[in-house]
């Protein structure tokens, strides 16, 4: 008795669904904001809420700023708008930092900014443009597009 | 130095490439070797299935019922598959019976032949049939068997 | 030799495109010579990117910093073994290795069929010489030319980096290279098929083997990647759900989805479409992967800095395949019609296109993940960040699915199974799998995406290793073998059959690694010397390790701090472990090199997460030997290795060529028994 071609098509339409509900509601539970800082403290200043909300961010630490408090694993440094350097906050972050993070690197943040004005990651990675293309500055050519400063 | 090697790196590749077109030197366009051609594949593959159907049914994973049930429809396609071959290699002209009949005669062939290798017959050694089971002289030239159950390591 | 190098890859140009020219204009008007001619050009061409890959490789062994590549990836005390894997260590010169590669087994494929499927070859060798010329195009006209100059000669280049310095990186890339490039082939004679209009069995035939090689180097470079990830980036985890990481992902995904959809259509005739798609697909997805990684569109650990002229000149490439291909698959529409039906849901059929399905499932939300960020910026303006939660809410229930798919296929019947015949075949393995779970529920395991796992894995090897028993029961009474000359020819007669068999046990030892992470300890101290550690493994014993000490010493390129500390196991000594940071001097960049203590049942996973004074350490006060550490318990992770070979082996057997055709002894001359040695597998 041969399968009609309906009822596979019925097989057919609902793993297809079954897999759009699970990818729709993944990316609605999982989703996060990606902000730079100056938008992450203006959409906290407008909607209080988000200091509930995780978050990523992206932005540069502050030269100078890193501290470790001896004798415990927490670090804290400040981390402000590559294009707004006055806007600034500061990050507090209990773990391994990845190898690349210098006090002047960028960085990407994922976790929550507190009521108290301070920043709790949960994550820190280090943006280089690229990791695996480090190109210092005196090699730079004018030409090349492809050096990100 | 380099620049010698460039120039011989051009005249070389425009040699080896220009060549067939100049002298007339050609690739052939259909494959020389006899390729197994669609209905051989899939007379292969009948034969490969039913071949396996009889296995799993030795192995135990198939009923009897699915046994039959498969193996007929196997057959069916087999047959369908061998028929074709015979229409396609033009061995027998004209007569559609005639074909129809050597089909039906060579599956029967290599059906017996599955199932003697799957219980276990032995082959006659001189006419390379196979047999039951236990025979001592072959059933279809009557050459004696020698020594039951000849297995073929070659398998 | 840089020059010539230079010089080469330019001639590769015109020589690609007489090459695709020829090809096809030989193939549609019957010019023999022509195609002589084209297919010449293919290890013409290999020959000159051969040429240009030794410049590049030259010229970081001569250390001419003259060049931006070398320059850039390269320093006069990097180690000889990295010079030459910088060929492959930039975008650039990567480019470059891609498409040697595919022109050596371009050569390969038109080597291997002189004589065999010649309708097709003008059309294959047409389709490969574009792609080669794409590559090309691309390495000469889009800013990434290897051997382009600098201006000047700085006195020293900037450096490999050094999370690149890792014996992996000499392999993995390679590896994933050679999978990503040989489904060119494949792609080539399905687009040979389409043109010549002969769809029958033949192009599957040749396409089935040259899959299962790509699919073969895709696994093993995957797998390696997960090595370099676990062993250099020193995060304590192999898979980070990254953009490239999925790139990769994505071809394996759909070619693992072929290789068993293949086999529908050899025995079955049907799903002739379906096969043709998925073979395009998969091309699309491999050039997909290059183009995420070298366009930079989407933020990366893997990806080179952003460049608009290759995302422009991809993009091209990948809409004119794939408007191509669908124009050519509507066009032979008629040609493609299936034979049979599928007769019923409980047949093996059923289970290999429910694995389709599924697995093209997690392509599509592996494919939506991985751009929706894209997507969101582009039309909502904000941007957003889908990660790691995302795709293992949705992946994990998807793998377990394809689990479960992994232990019905092999046992249910081709056609039409009855109930009967199912329940005697899976009371078994259900029964050995609710008995894992509850065993493991016993021990305190609480985790039921691991639960799944476990039990659904102890299902499928269950299954596989009752395959293999009864296959060699039946085959030792029939044939009168001993048992181990009965299994060997078991496997023998279909390899590729109990070679998919044992991939599949492979693939389930590396699921059950997966879930292994589920039960990841981890715990972080500041230590001084003679201070100790002490964590706990969730199979009930404890580490515990005593700091001895640091040490520092000045390498080539780099400066080393080695802590050393020694580890006991419940109280019994088991010797020492050390675990080290290194700074590049070139690079300016500090790098861990976690130590690791592996056991086949967990590894111990120690990270020197700082150290308190690098400068003052070496005065030896014991003050500034202060360190900080983090230790991990990495439950079962060394079953991804094990996995990996296993698989390796199971698809070697899979691959290895088929006995000679002729028969060996006259009993075999008739007919019947020459169905037993694969005669698809020698032909092809």
């Amino acid at each position: 008795m041969p399968m009609k071609n309906g009822r596979f098509f019925v097989g057919l339409g609902g793993v297809a669904l079954v897999v759009s509900y699970l990818v729709w509601t993944g990316i609605k539970d999982t989703m996060v904001y990606y902000l730079t800082p100056t938008e992450l403290l203006a959409k906290v200043e407008s909607d209080p809420h988000f200091h509930e909300v995780g978050v990523k961010v992206s932005g540069k630490v502050v030269s100078g700023s890193y501290s470790r408090l001896q004798g415990e694993l927490l670090h804290r440094f400040q981390v402000h708008d590559i294009e707004h350097e006055q806007v600034a906050f500061w990050v507090e972050y209990e773990g391994v930092l990845p190898d690349t993070f210098t006090d002047d690197t960028e960085v990407v943040l994922e976790g929550r900014y507190g009521a108290d004005g301070v920043f709790r990651a949960k994550t820190v990675l280090t943006k280089c443009g690229s990791r695996y293309e480090a190109a210092p500055e005196e090699l730079k050519h004018p030409a090349e597009i492809e050096i990100r400063s | 130095m380099e620049l010698i090697a460039a120039v011989l790196l051009v005249i070389v590749t425009a040699v080896f490439l220009l060549q067939p077109i100049l002298a007339g030197k050609a690739a052939p366009l259909v494959s020389p070797q006899a390729e197994p051609t669609e209905a051989q594949f899939r007379k292969r593959v009948a034969l490969q299935q039913l071949r396996d159907v009889e296995y799993e049914y030795a192995m135990g994973k198939l009923g009897d019922a699915d046994y039959r049930s498969l193996k007929s429809r196997l057959s069916a396609e087999a047959l369908a598959a061998i028929r074709a071959e015979k229409e396609e290699e033009g061995g027998i002209h004209g007569d559609a019976a005639a074909v129809a009949e050597a089909s039906e005669a060579e599956l029967e062939r290599e059906i017996a032949l599955l199932r003697a290798r799957i219980s276990g017959g032995p082959f006659c050694s001189d006419c390379g049939r196979p047999n039951p089971a236990g025979a001592r002289f072959c059933a279809h030239c009557g050459a004696s068997l020698g020594a039951p159950a000849v297995s073929d390591s070659s398998e | 030799m840089t020059i010539l190098g230079e010089f080469a890859l330019w001639m590769a140009l015109p020589i690609s495109f007489w090459g695709m020219t020829m090809g096809f204009v030989g193939g549609r008007y019957g010019r023999g010579d022509l195609v002589l001619s084209a297919e010449r050009s293919v290890y013409v061409v290999f020959g000159l990117l051969l040429i240009a890959s030794l410049g590049v490789i030259q010229a970081f062994l001569a250390d001419q910093f003259q060049y931006w590549y070398v320059a850039n990836y390269s320093n006069r005390e990097l180690d000889t073994y990295f010079k030459i894997a910088g060929l492959w260590a930039g975008q650039r010169g990567s480019l470059l290795f891609w498409a040697v590669i595919l022109a050596f087994f371009s050569s390969i494929a038109v080597f291997q069929n002189r004589r065999r499927n010649r309708e097709f070859m003008p059309y294959v060798v047409g389709v490969l010489q574009g792609i080669l010329a794409f590559f090309v195009v691309v390495l000469l006209f889009a800013k990434v030319n290897p051997f382009e100059r600098l201006g000047f000669t700085p006195p020293d280049g900037a450096g490999l980096n050094p999370q690149l310095q890792n014996y992996w990186m000499t392999i993995h890339p390679p590896t994933l290279y050679f999978g990503f490039t040989a489904f060119s082939i494949p792609f080539a004679f399905a687009i040979a098929a389409l043109l010549t209009g002969r769809l029958d069995s033949r192009w599957i035939v040749v396409t089935r083997r040259w899959t299962l090689v790509s699919w073969f180097f895709l696994t093993n470079g995957i797998i390696f990647g997960m090595r370099w990830a676990y062993e250099e980036l020193g995060w304590g985890g192999y898979w980070f759900w990254d953009p490239v990481e999925n790139a990769s992902l994505l071809p394996w995904l759909s070619s693992t989805a072929f290789l068993h959809s293949v086999m529908i259509q050899e025995n079955r005739g049907m799903l002739k479409i379906w096969n043709m798609s998925l073979v395009l697909l998969t091309f699309l997805l491999t050039i997909f992967a290059t183009f995420l990684t070298r366009s930079g569109l989407i933020e990366s650990v893997h990806s080179f800095a952003q460049n608009t002229e290759i995302a422009m000149i991809f993009l091209a490439f990948m809409g004119s395949v794939l408007a191509g291909s669908v124009v050519l698959i509507l066009y032979r529409l008629p040609a493609l019609r299936s034979e049979n039906q599928i007769e019923s849901f409980l047949s093996r059929e059923a289970a290999f296109l429910l694995n389709n399905l599924v697995l093209l499932g997690a392509a599509f939300a592996v494919l939506w993940g991985t751009i929706y960020p894209l997507v969101s910026e582009a039309i909502t303006g904000q941007a957003v960040a889908v990660g790691p939660p995302f795709f293992n809410r949705v992946n994990i229930p998807i793998g377990l699915v394809l689990l479960a798919l992994t232990g019905i296929g092999p046992v249910i019947a081709w056609r039409k199974a009855s109930a009967r015949n199912l329940k005697k075949n899976f009371l078994l393995p259900l029964l050995v799998g609710a008995g894992v779970v509850v065993i493991f529920l016993g021990l305190g395991a609480r985790d039921g995406y691991a639960l799944a796992t476990f039990g659904l894995s102890a299902f499928v090897l269950t299954v596989i290793v009752v395959e293999f028993w009864k296959g060699t029961r039946a085959r030792a009474r029939i044939e009168g073998e001993g048992a181990f000359a009965a299994l060997l020819h078991l496997v023998g007669r279909n390899r590729r059959r109990w070679g998919g068999y044992i991939v599949h046990a492979g693939v389930v030892m590396i699921f059950t690694a997966f879930a292994g992470s589920a039960f990841d300890r981890e715990i972080r101290k500041v230590l001084n010397p003679g201070e100790s550690v002490s964590v706990a493994s969730p199979f009930g014993h404890t580490y515990s390790l005593v700091y001895e000490g640091i040490s520092s010493s000045r390498e080539p390129n780099f400066d080393r701090w080695v802590a050393l500390l020694s580890v006991e196991k419940d109280g019994k000594p088991q010797g020492a472990l050390t675990t080290e940071r290194r700074f590049y001097r070139v690079n300016r960049q500090m790098i861990t090199e976690v130590g690791i203590r592996s056991t086949p049942l967990e590894d111990l996973y120690v990270i020197l997460a700082d150290v308190e004074d690098f400068e003052g350490m070496v005065t030896n006060n014991p003050d500034a030997q202060r360190i900080v550490v983090q230790v991990m318990v990495n439950p079962l992770v060394a079953w991804i290795w094990y996995g990996g070979l296993i698989i390796t082996v199971g698809s070697l057997i899979a691959l290895w060529p088929g006995p000679e055709a002729g028969p060996r002894s006259r009993t075999a001359r008739q007919g019947a028994a020459e169905t037993e040695t694969d005669l698809v597998e020698a032909s092809a």
